[in-house]
């Protein structure tokens, strides 16, 4: 049986489920993972997490990026 | 009395002392007012993601603060006017986490294998040299004491003798 086309395994939500790791503007390691080689918030149909920890992880990126702990932008 | 996290970045060119007594004014400001301040990190001179204020680098210090909200705009208040400090940022949590923040955990860990990188890099630097100007030229010259006399001697002779023996 060949892999159906179009055919996405369904992907859990990284920050959900037991030890997941927690949202914090301090964790600049962890937010470092969902934003892309430029800086940018990486979206979350590409990374997975649901919709509720996006918001979560865009705040705390604002965050770390105000405090010179991410860069805006990289060029 | 609601919680707060307030982070501050302060000059580079100040010394961590003055720091920590930047860190004591701001705790004394929340006393005087009414609250607390539970934890004090500092996180160390680490470098700015962007340039602010023209400057490369900057102090982290993280204050857990549990004070009436006046207690806190007093404190940032003070922040503002201070010329040794570059950004400040005070958010409302619902609890303090415990123990060394991530910030704290990951600098450990960063230093730890910086250190041993260091280490290795210096104890590579320092015996590099001497392994290659101390112990690798002394066994060469030695080599070449013991081995030159003896060998040319026993070849020399070899053949001489050889060549003696062939021509007579």
């Amino acid at each position: 049986m060949s892999r159906r086309p179009f055919f996405r395994r369904p992907k859990s939500c990284p920050f959900s489920g037991d030890n997941a790791p927690k949202i914090d503007y301090k964790n600049v390691k962890l937010l470092q993972r969902f934003t892309s080689e430029r800086g940018k918030i990486v979206p979350s149909r590409i990374t997975a997490v649901s919709a509720k920890k996006q918001r979560e992880l865009s705040t705390a990126i604002k965050r770390a990026r105000n405090l010179a702990l991410m860069p805006f932008l990289i060029n | 009395m609601p919680l707060y996290e307030s982070v501050y970045i302060a000059r580079p060119d100040i010394s961590s002392t003055q720091v920590e007594a930047l860190t004591a004014d701001m705790t004394k400001i929340v006393e005087d007012n009414g609250g607390k301040v539970t934890k004090e990190e500092y996180w160390g001179l680490k470098s700015l993601a962007y340039r602010i204020k023209k400057n490369r680098k900057g102090h982290y210090s993280l204050l857990n603060i549990d004070a009436p909200p006046a207690a806190l705009t007093e404190m940032e208040r003070n922040m503002r006017i201070h010329e040794d400090i570059l950004r400040y940022m005070s958010i409302r949590v619902d609890e303090h986490e415990e123990g060394p923040s991530a910030m704290m955990q990951s600098k450990s860990s960063r230093d730890d294998r910086d250190r041993d990188r260091d280490r290795g890099r210096g104890r590579d630097d320092d015996s590099g040299p001497e392994k290659t100007a101390s112990p690798v030229p002394a066994p060469a010259s030695a080599a070449a004491a013991a081995e030159v006399p003896a060998e040319p001697v026993i070849s020399d002779d070899a053949p001489a003798s050889d060549s003696k023996d062939t021509e007579e």
